[in-house]
């Protein structure tokens, strides 16, 4: 269980998620989760766990690059250079879900005829595009929440309740922060660099 | 030593690799399921069969969707369940056709080389 072993795979993981980036998002998941599988079994039998025991264990795996142009080949996917240089749907999702309330219930569908994002990033464009339904939640809760014309309550010197404030301003960011997130997984996946050769 | 193999050889033992090793895989799961690891691992143990252990899994991959190999999970002894690979009939009759065909070719091969051995 050390850390130097955790660091070493996750960074095998990560190569490997990158280099596969062009295969449709099941097949890719369903790959690392293999191959997630052999490392955790192949490091229980390492007894003790040592670095240079797990650096040998990655090394038998292969280079990433190797099982990913396996996969490519295995799958029929053609290398890079042969797929669309521009991923058209994946932006065209990334522009709907920054405009505000029809873009962001339109962005949220879209999203998930993608073959370049996996399912958790999906996820996270879904809740980020519908996250105005927070916004009417949260506008409804704030003037449920504040009786009309009280007296002796002046907003001035109160000032906004932070928990009003986060429901008001949620709607706006999370779509924006969703799309930058996508927008981040895509360049992983349309601009990862080219395998070996 | 197959480090010391020239270049046009290692090209050679790659390709005859390629054709014959999903056999070698339904070959091992004749007799019983087993779990990717462990498959792996056996073949590895045969000589130059596989120099990337990782490789087998998109090949396993083919396998499932060609039909041949199904996937099942069993609790392990120790730790999580684990992912087993199962021959599936249609898988068990590839393996069966080509185990007829292998041995005519090799005898046929075999036969060849040993006639050129001797005049």
């Amino acid at each position: 269980m050390t850390t130097e072993a955790d660091a070493l795979i996750l960074r095998y993981l990560q190569q490997l998620e990158s280099q596969l980036g062009d295969l449709p998002a099941n097949r890719r998941q369903e790959l690392l989760d293999e191959v997630h599988e052999h490392i955790a079994a192949a490091r229980a039998d390492l007894e003790p766990e040592t670095g240079a025991g797990v650096r040998s264990l990655l090394e038998r795996l292969g280079d990433p690059a190797d099982i990913a142009a396996e996969a490519r080949d295995r799958s029929g996917v053609q290398a890079r250079p042969a797929r669309p240089a521009t991923p058209r749907l994946e932006i065209a999702t990334i522009v709907l879900l920054v405009i505000p309330f029809l873009g962001w219930v339109l962005g949220a569908v879209p999203v998930w005829l993608s073959r370049l994002w996996t399912t958790r990033d999906k996820l996270v464009g879904t809740v980020g595009g519908l996250s105005w339904v927070l916004g009417g939640l949260g506008t409804v809760m704030v003037s449920a929440g504040r009786p009309v014309g009280q007296p002796g309550v002046d907003v001035a010197t109160t000032g906004p309740n932070p928990l009003e404030v986060v429901l008001v301003v949620a709607p706006f960011v999370l779509p924006l922060a969703a799309a930058i997130y996508l927008g981040i997984r895509l360049r992983g996946r349309a601009g990862a660099p080219a395998t070996t050769g | 030593m197959r480090r010391m193999v020239p270049g046009k050889r290692e090209s050679l033992i790659i390709q005859m690799r390629r054709g014959t090793l999903e056999y070698c895989v339904l070959a091992l799961l004749r007799d019983q399921p087993r779990y990717g690891f462990d498959l792996v691992r056996s073949l590895a143990q045969a000589d130059g069969l596989v120099t990337s252990e990782g490789t087998i899994y998109p090949l396993l991959g083919r396998l499932r969707r060609d039909g041949l190999v199904t996937t099942t999970w069993h609790e392990s002894p120790s730790g999580p369940p684990r992912r087993y690979y199962q021959l599936t009939d249609e898988g068990g009759r590839a393996l069966a056709l080509f185990t007829t065909e292998w041995d005519r070719f090799t005898d046929a091969v075999d036969r060849l080389l040993q006639q050129g051995d001797s005049p």
